[in-house]
């Protein structure tokens, strides 16, 4: 007799009595919730519970639906809106008209035009972009970066004297400008506002305490409207909004940018 | 309900036939064109390129920062007077089905003139002004705290342009929940401020003005950098 496991004969089961077992099942379940209702029905207390339940359900179910209609179904259903597109007949004889050959040659003529156009902004010079948002530089020569590193700008911060009488607005400008002067060793006149800031009552105008040394680093490049950028001795707020307005740079960057700048080149700030 | 959604279902197609009629091809008088030629793939390709630079060149001839976006090649180029200043990767994009459904011809034109942002709605502020009273002496000066660059509010803009198309401008989302839930709630109070404005109209037995949508996700250091260089009413050309 030979006879292992795999042998052994098992009861299979036919799929018809899987499926009475399962109707079964279903069937003591739906009794069972058929009486549970009856016991809930026949106790007041029970029933009232129930019926409130039953109530908050449907309501917070019309809720939702009412909000997700307006909010999330009939802004789907714009999407979804079917329409047909009104597309024009392709002839394949068309392509080999003439006139109609001219026509797209003339409109690739045109986007041509355009596109020399439009690349000839970029200056072939060298030109500075600062990031106020990140405090970035990136210096341009021949349309390639050559360096780039941190800075500092304006603050954003609104000053108003003790009177209330005055403000001032410490942001960087932004918008293209062009270097107007380059100066070494800049003497830093200090303004109005740096003695208000600091509490001090402000002087004449050329009194000698407003004229600082050395705390604008070897170089300056002028901006226009008394914007500069220059050097700082503040090197550790390098990559911070913290100036009054014009842009701080480290001593390596700032000689770098001062001797690739030349009067006139373009410096974009955003 | 119904009548409030089979207003706003009409919307899209009003829309549709605006854009239709305001961009639509007008012949010269003094030369005839071809129109099938509308529907060739050369033309089509080479004219949307035409109409992308179009809005860039008139972008640069403006004196202000303006915003090209590049959604065929998934890019959003910040650019002062021609020059690239900024540029950053899209991660998703979104546009309505509306300009699928408009006329391509119409579609295109309307895209060779630059969106003017009109009215704008962020969880950012433009300018974060820090308001500084100055002291009275110097007993009461104290030195400047420095200010804090921790990026921790959430970067989700919407600009709505002056010809009624929408761009959406989500900063790309991580595992922060706190950003999900952020973006979700902006999003509602965006879609409330439609309802409102939808039901405004239908009580007036109007149509309600439908907006077309182009929603792009772009990283937060990006996101905030464009929103912050665009000028109020700054320019956006589109290309796709």
């Amino acid at each position: 007799m030979e006879s292992d496991g795999n042998n052994i004969e098992k009861p299979v089961r036919e799929p018809a009595d899987k499926r009475s077992e399962l109707v079964g099942m279903l069937l003591l379940s739906f009794k069972k919730i058929c009486h549970s209702t009856l016991k809930i029905y026949h106790n007041a207390i029970l029933r009232l519970v129930f019926r409130k339940t039953l109530l908050v359900i449907l309501i917070i179910s019309m809720v939702l639906f009412i909000f997700s209609w307006f909010i999330y179904i009939v802004p789907y259903l714009q999407e979804t809106s079917k329409r047909e597109i009104a597309q024009l007949p392709i002839i394949a004889e068309s392509k080999n008209d003439i006139a109609y050959k001219k026509q797209i040659l003339q409109l690739g003529k045109d986007e041509q035009k355009l596109s020399r156009k439009f690349k000839a902004y970029t200056p072939g010079q060298s030109y500075l972009v600062i990031n106020t948002t990140d405090n970035r530089f990136s210096l341009y020569q021949n349309k390639t970066l050559i360096r780039k590193g941190f800075c500092s700008t304006g603050s954003y911060t609104q000053l108003t004297n003790s009177e209330g009488s005055k403000q001032w607005i410490f942001k960087t400008p932004k918008g293209r400008f062009w270097i107007h002067e380059k100066i070494t060793s800049p003497l830093w006149v200090r303004p109005d506002w740096s003695f208000v800031e600091e509490g001090i009552p402000i002087p004449p105008a050329n009194d000698e305490s407003r004229y600082e040394y050395g705390v604008l680093g070897d170089y300056a490049m002028s901006l226009g409207d008394g914007y500069l950028i220059h050097g700082t001795i503040y090197k550790r707020f390098l990559g911070m909004p913290v100036t009054h307005g014009c842009v701080r740079l480290n001593d390596e960057d700032l000689e770098a940018i001062y001797n690739t700048l030349n009067i006139g080149s373009k410096v974009y700030i955003f | 309900m119904i009548y409030y959604a089979v207003m706003a279902v009409l919307s899209p197609g009003r829309k549709i036939h605006a854009i239709n009629n305001e961009y639509s091809y007008r012949e010269p008088e003094s030369s005839k064109t071809d129109r099938r030629m509308f529907s060739d793939s050369i033309f089509v390709s080479v004219n949307r390129e035409k109409s992308f630079y179009q809005a860039r060149v008139l972008m640069a001839e403006s004196d202000s920062i303006c915003l090209s976006l590049n959604l065929s090649d998934s890019t959003a180029i910040l650019e002062i007077e021609g020059v690239a200043v900024h540029n950053a990767k899209i991660s998703e994009i979104t546009v309505s089905k509306v300009f699928n459904k408009a006329d391509e011809y119409s579609v295109t034109s309307m895209r060779a003139i630059p969106f003017t942002i009109g009215n704008d709605y962020s969880t950012i502020r433009k300018e974060p002004l820090m308001i500084k009273l100055a002291p009275k002496d110097t007993s009461e000066y104290k030195p400047d705290i420095l200010p804090d660059t921790a990026s921790s509010e959430p970067v989700n803009y919407i600009f709505e342009m002056t010809n009624g198309t929408r761009l959406y401008v989500y900063q790309d989302l991580g595992e922060n929940e706190g950003d999900r839930m952020a973006l979700y709630m902006f999003d509602l109070k965006d879609r409330l401020r439609n309802i409102r404005y939808n039901l405004k109209s239908i009580i007036n037995l109007k149509v309600p003005e439908y907006h077309p949508s182009i929603k792009i996700s772009l990283a937060k250091a990006d996101a905030k950098i464009i929103y912050r260089a665009l000028p109020r009413h700054g320019l956006i050309s589109v290309f796709w």
